[in-house]
């Protein structure tokens, strides 16, 4: 690569971060703005989170979606890798019927999703609350996995796996040492499209969730009508820094490991 | 043989019985919805009809349907625009460094989408922070507004789906051979087309997956176009939801979702043929060698039907 | 392979973390007791100040656990998909009541058991939509009225909906997404109910609005306040509670009442017919009608009380706004918005006309 085409690179890529985390910054700037409603500035104030440390009900929503999100990113990246290695790998009854089930899932508009699920709930007799919710994420999720999986898979070499099946692994163990560590960016990106789409998903939560499990996104979008209170500001900025901790912790750990 | 048989069967049945439930289920009844009447009392009334279909038959549906691929179509292109230099980028970044170039990707997404709007807001309105950017710097001389346009939404729908295109796009560049593309060049290729020749068609899947994921989900979204445009073009996804919960009408909302579901799987099929078709066309060609051989009758390659293939066989 | 693994590793380290927090939040979370002192409450995110609650609980021993909705029509379909039953309080807006009601979902309220009720006004009781108040205690009300901007207009000079197709305000015409709203003002500017059920009416507003149109800049989904303070808009629709956080925060911001009159909403305690602690609900809805409790709640929004207690104990600055507290001249040919029935539908069909342009 040249030089020239290097240094555009790295400016592409920070142009990008840029992009990406400039909202961001303005959040938490805004967390410390001394103003009820505007969004013009008006001053430095902490009392945004004290507002939030007394607000047990959206604190307990975040701690909610988190807990759900987690699990359900989780499930979901499983299910989805066990579904684009069954569809790419073994031919059975209805495959091509799993295969569109993918897809239309990914174009459910999230109002259809949520009332066919809470119908179909309904008729379980399932008691709303966590688990529905976390189900319907899972489900949800999963075709983000699955297609993300899938394009990974693409070029994938079928002999690799027969050659281990030859030296007499099991399909387990071929899919465990060859399959798994080839798939692992897409099945590592799959987990955090499942986690982010978990977080923010309104619709579909507010539909399949029951009178006793609020979830985050819920509760803020239904402030639009009175406003939204800077407290959730501090919240996200609250979030946003634990998350860059971790991250840096993370990061740091493996790397001395790696030493 | 029999070996393989309690992975491949448990996996067959947990992915059957998870998406049967969850994902084919709920959706046969969809189906089945839209061939009811509106319920006054009780959302639909048995009674079989084909009015929902023939009253989506009408211009009005038909602008609305081609406002929403139109808007949908432009931002895959900007996101493709700007996320496949980046997954680019990111992929060939050192080896320890990926996964966290890629976690900083995510990471503001876990913030909610609408306080992220409001801060889209906060950057775009009159006299916001570009505004003032952009008069610190000279470039305008009174304060201008982004806010309420084409502009603003292309900005809000690029923001909240570009990690869904440069997530698959990583996941498919990662694992590109370089060796092939300095083989090209050995063989006197230049860089532009080392990339057109080998390169593209070698992340052609992740390209196909990345659009996917947004061209698919930015159909649904409404809330960024309603509130940094304005809402004043109606699109497919304020339709459908209007249908369900405004007009009450579920036939005609599940009528128009299915619809856009029958519209878009067609699209799928379409590609399939034709990158099946290309496939065929290279297979017939000269280099049928390494790429194709070697597939066991068992596996489910070949049929043209796997979507991610349409790359195989150029390099 | 090496990045592979060390992707994996990573991942795992990711996971690790996540499963730790999420252990956290197992035990942070206090399991919501099965007990019988409880009540569940379905509204709009924080519509009930933090503090009131706190002080019901302290009182009663009845814990509240508050979840919410995002709209009417959201809420609506659930309640009606769950058949009444998990809540045991919502908060439907007006019509939004009789809708409930008309399809079985709602309990008779024993109002012998609510002895704040009397602190209502009879200005927002026994209203269309819920006649002698059998299923509703009404407990924040509201106008939705016009606001102009005095740096392009004199406010004066603002007497008709009809105002807004002045050419001053040409590209600065703020207007609701609410079709009800948006049609319901343009009903009004021709002299027609909000509730009108006659086509040829709605016909006609669908042509005012659409004469309007080249003028408005946005259809506004979230709250209109922010528009008008940064002066991305001049003139248009907005919530009496908006306005008045609007005119506080840019003193060139004035509300005025047009003399056609303006659509008034109301938000309105119920109780679902499926509701498991009925008692603790009676207790809650009376626990809001007391004055010093429904001033906190009107002065956390700025919206108007139904409370006369309430009203007589206000701070001066709400009790002296014309926003929040209307005389009776302002609401002259007021009209509280009523379900449509099957005449949704109409509005419906020239809502998708006027956005689409046909």
């Amino acid at each position: 690569m040249t030089l020239r085409l290097r240094t555009l690179r790295t400016w592409l890529v920070w142009l990008v971060y840029a992009f990406l985390y400039v909202p961001i910054l303005v959040v938490i700037v805004y967390s410390f703005n001394d103003a009820r409603y505007t969004t013009e500035w008006k001053g430095f104030t902490l009392k945004w989170y004290s507002a939030l440390a007394a607000n047990g009900p959206l604190v307990d929503a975040a701690l909610n979606s988190l807990s759900v999100a987690t699990l359900a990113a989780t499930i979901a990246t499983v299910l989805g890798t066990l579904a684009a290695i069954c569809i790419r790998r073994y031919r059975f009854p209805g495959r091509k019927v799993l295969h569109g089930c993918i897809y239309v899932l990914t174009v459910s508009p999230d109002i259809v999703m949520g009332i066919s699920l809470l119908i179909f709930f309904i008729a379980m007799g399932v008691q709303l609350g966590f688990w529905t919710l976390l189900a319907a994420h899972v489900t949800l999720a999963l075709p983000f996995v699955t297609v993300t999986v899938l394009a990974r898979l693409a070029e994938f070499d079928e002999q690799l796996i027969e050659a281990a099946r030859d030296l007499g692994a099991s399909e387990w163990r071929a899919f465990r040492h060859v399959l798994l560590p080839l798939a692992a960016p897409a099945v590592a990106a799959g987990w955090l499209l499942s986690f982010t789409l978990s977080m923010d998903d309104v619709l579909v939560s507010f539909f399949v969730t029951g009178p006793t499990f609020e979830v985050l996104p819920l509760r803020i979008y239904s402030m639009v009508r009175l406003g939204v209170k800077p407290d959730i500001n501090a919240l996200s900025a609250v979030m946003f820094t634990v998350t860059i901790v971790l991250v840096l912790l993370a990061q740091t750990l493996t790397r001395t490991r790696r030493k | 043989m029999t070996q393989r048989r309690p992975f491949r069967t448990a996996s067959i049945a947990v992915v059957w019985l998870w998406l049967g439930l969850f994902a084919l289920l709920p959706n046969l009844g969809l189906l089945l919805v839209t061939f009811l009447e509106r319920g006054e009392s009780d959302f639909v009334r048995l009674v079989f009809t084909w009015d929902n279909y023939a009253r989506l038959a009408d211009p009005v549906f038909i602008r609305i349907l081609g406002e929403s691929l139109w808007l949908a179509a432009a931002s895959t292109l900007v996101c493709l625009l700007i996320g496949y230099p980046f997954a680019y980028a990111v992929a060939t970044a050192r080896r320890g460094l990926r996964p966290w170039l890629l976690l900083l990707v995510v990471i503001p997404f876990w913030t909610n989408s609408l306080i992220r709007t409001y801060a889209l807001i906060i950057i775009l309105k009159s006299q916001g922070l570009a505004s003032n950017v952009l008069m610190a710097l000279g470039l305008v001389r009174e304060p201008v507004s982004f806010m309420y346009g084409e502009f603003a939404v292309f900005t809000g729908l690029t923001y909240t789906l570009l990690p869904f295109m440069i997530l698959p796009l990583y996941a498919s560049i990662e694992k590109l051979d370089k060796r092939l593309l300095d083989a090209a060049k050995d063989l006197g290729a230049s860089s532009l087309r080392a990339f057109w020749h080998v390169t593209l068609p070698l992340t052609l899947p992740g390209i196909v997956a990345g659009c996917m994921l947004v061209f698919l989900p930015s159909l649904g979204c409404f809330y960024i176009p309603e509130i940094l445009g304005g809402a004043k073009s109606m699109l497919i996804g304020n339709f459908i939801k209007n249908q369900f919960l405004v007009a009450r009408d579920w036939p005609l909302g599940a009528a128009a979702s299915t619809i856009l579901t029958v519209l878009l799987v067609l699209m799928i099929i379409g590609y399939w043929l034709s990158s099946r078709r290309v496939a065929l066309r290279e297979r017939k060609g000269a280099d049928t060698g390494a790429a194709t051989a070697g597939r066991t009758p068992d596996t489910a390659h070949g049929d043209g039907e796997d979507m991610t293939h349409g790359a195989r066989g150029r390099a | 392979m090496r990045t592979k693994l060390h992707a994996a590793r990573a991942a795992l380290v990711m996971v690790a973390l996540a499963l730790a927090v999420l252990a956290a939040t197992l035990f942070a979370v206090p399991a919501v007791a099965a007990e019988e002192k409880v009540l569940h409450v379905y509204n709009w995110s924080e519509y009930v100040p933090q503090s009131v609650l706190d002080r019901f609980t302290k009182e009663t021993g009845i814990k509240v656990v508050y979840t919410t909705y995002e709209s009417n029509e959201a809420m609506y379909a659930k309640i009606k998909l769950l058949k009444g039953v998990g809540y045991d309080v919502v908060v439907p807006s007006t019509y939004f009541i009789s809708m409930l009601r008309d399809d079985g979902l709602l309990a008779r309220i024993d109002k012998s058991k609510l002895k704040n009720f009397k602190n209502l006004s009879p200005k927002v009781l026994n209203q269309p939509f819920d006649p002698g108040n059998e299923y509703s205690v009404p407990y924040m009300w509201g106008s939705a009225g016009l606001m102009v901007n005095r740096k392009v207009v004199d406010p004066a000079s603002i007497t008709s909906w009809n105002d807004l197709n002045r050419p001053e305000f040409a590209g600065k015409v703020i207007l609701s997404d609410d079709q009800r709203d948006s049609m319901g003002v343009a009903l009004k500017a021709l002299g027609y109910s909000v509730n009108s059920t006659n086509e040829a009416e709605i016909k006609a507003a669908y042509e005012w609005l659409k004469k309007l149109l080249p003028a408005v800049r946005v259809f506004d989904v979230t709250a209109s306040k922010q528009a008008f303070i940064s002066e991305e808009v001049a003139a248009g629709l907005i919530w009496n509670g908006d306005a008045y956080i609007a005119a506080s925060e840019n003193e060139n911001l004035a509300y005025v009442y047009p003399r056609e009159g303006v659509p008034l909403w109301v938000d309105s305690l119920a109780i679902p017919l499926g509701a498991k602690h009925k008692d603790n609900a009676l207790k809650f809805i009376d626990f809001l009608l007391r004055p010093d409790v429904a001033k906190e709640c009107v002065e956390e929004y700025n919206y108007s009380t139904p409370n006369v207690g309430a009203q007589k104990i206000l701070s001066p600055e709400l009790a002296k706004s014309r926003i929040t507290s209307p005389s009776d001249a302002d609401l002259k040919n007021a009209e509280f918005t009523n379900s449509v029935g099957n005449a949704l539908e109409i509005y419906e069909k020239y809502w998708e006309m006027l956005k689409t342009g046909s």
